[in-house]
């Protein structure tokens, strides 16, 4: 009964492969297919429906991953390039480097001094939801309570 | 205590900024780099020039199965009120935006739901006179 599965329900379900399958090489005829949607359609619709297009979603994802790997300290560099999916240390370094705003290795580096739990990302890099708040320099309230109110406001 | 800020997880800050202020039309109040990732939030159209709404990165991975799961179940993670939801419906759609829901009432509101296309179904509701 695929065939029935509403488009949106496809979609999601194209994300999901492609984030568990982000270091392999699904081609995008492939995912379409599985979408039941022409390749054409196919591409359309996911950047519509998720802002990036699988591609750009895919490589997105590997960035991802390789940050969450990069920063628990057990893969080098090489590793990490591999096992996300990159096949030249180059282009990844510096795909990375433009993404992140710091190369592989420094990235590597500043997770080995975060303090974090065991088996968990250290915080302060891979901050949740308002918590963000906290990594602001000391005096942004301050200088937001001075700020002008916006017009209308 | 008041609600001052309000908060949303978003895939891509940059997209995230573009959308809610070029397609929604809300404005960027602060954009001020925090631990390799920046604090934005935005002000809405329509209401007051103080309350704002954050567009915080969802880098843990937590947050990231959390809202991937919302949005395969079709929740929307945030809800806005609208003057006019018909208009806004077309307004939006001609901006290319993906609506899940068109405007249906719905007990006391008549609402919609749509992508804003950083991980998130935002809701709009139009209250009933």
């Amino acid at each position: 009964m695929r065939e029935r599965e509403p488009a949106f329900d496809r979609l999601c379900r194209s994300r999901e492969l492609l984030h568990a399958d982000c270091a392999g090489a699904l081609p995008l005829a492939r995912l379409a297919a599985e979408a039941r949607m022409s390749p054409w359609h196919f591409v359309r619709r996911f950047e519509a429906l998720f802002g990036s297009t699988p591609h750009q979603y895919r490589i997105r994802t590997r960035i991802e991953r390789a940050r969450e790997l990069l920063a628990q300290g057990t893969h080098s560099v090489t590793e990490v390039c591999f096992e996300v999916g990159f096949s030249s240390l180059g282009s990844f370094s510096d795909l990375f480097t433009r993404r992140v705003g710091s190369t592989p290795s420094a990235y590597r580096r500043a997770a080995r001094v975060q303090v974090s739990m065991p088996g968990t990302l250290p915080l302060r890099m891979f901050p949740g939801c308002l918590s963000l708040m906290a990594l602001l320099p000391a005096d942004a309230w301050r200088n937001f309570r001075e700020a002008p109110r916006a017009p209308g406001g | 205590m008041r609600i001052k800020l309000t908060s949303l997880m978003v895939d891509d800050q940059d997209k995230a900024l573009a959308f809610y202020t070029d397609v929604l039309g809300f404005r960027k109040k602060h954009e001020i780099p925090a631990g390799g990732y920046r604090w934005i939030t935005v002000v809405a159209p329509d209401g007051p020039g103080d309350v704002e709404l954050s567009l915080e990165p969802n880098a843990n991975p937590a947050a990231k199965t959390f809202q991937q799961a919302m949005f395969a179940q079709k929740i929307p993670l945030a809800a806005f009120e609208v003057d006019d939801i018909e208009s806004e419906y077309q307004r939006l759609k001609a901006r290319g935006v993906v609506f899940t829901t068109p405007p249906t009432p719905m007990g006391p509101v008549t609402l919609a739901v749509f992508s804003d296309t950083c991980g998130n179904l935002i809701q709009i509701y139009q209250p009933q006179r």
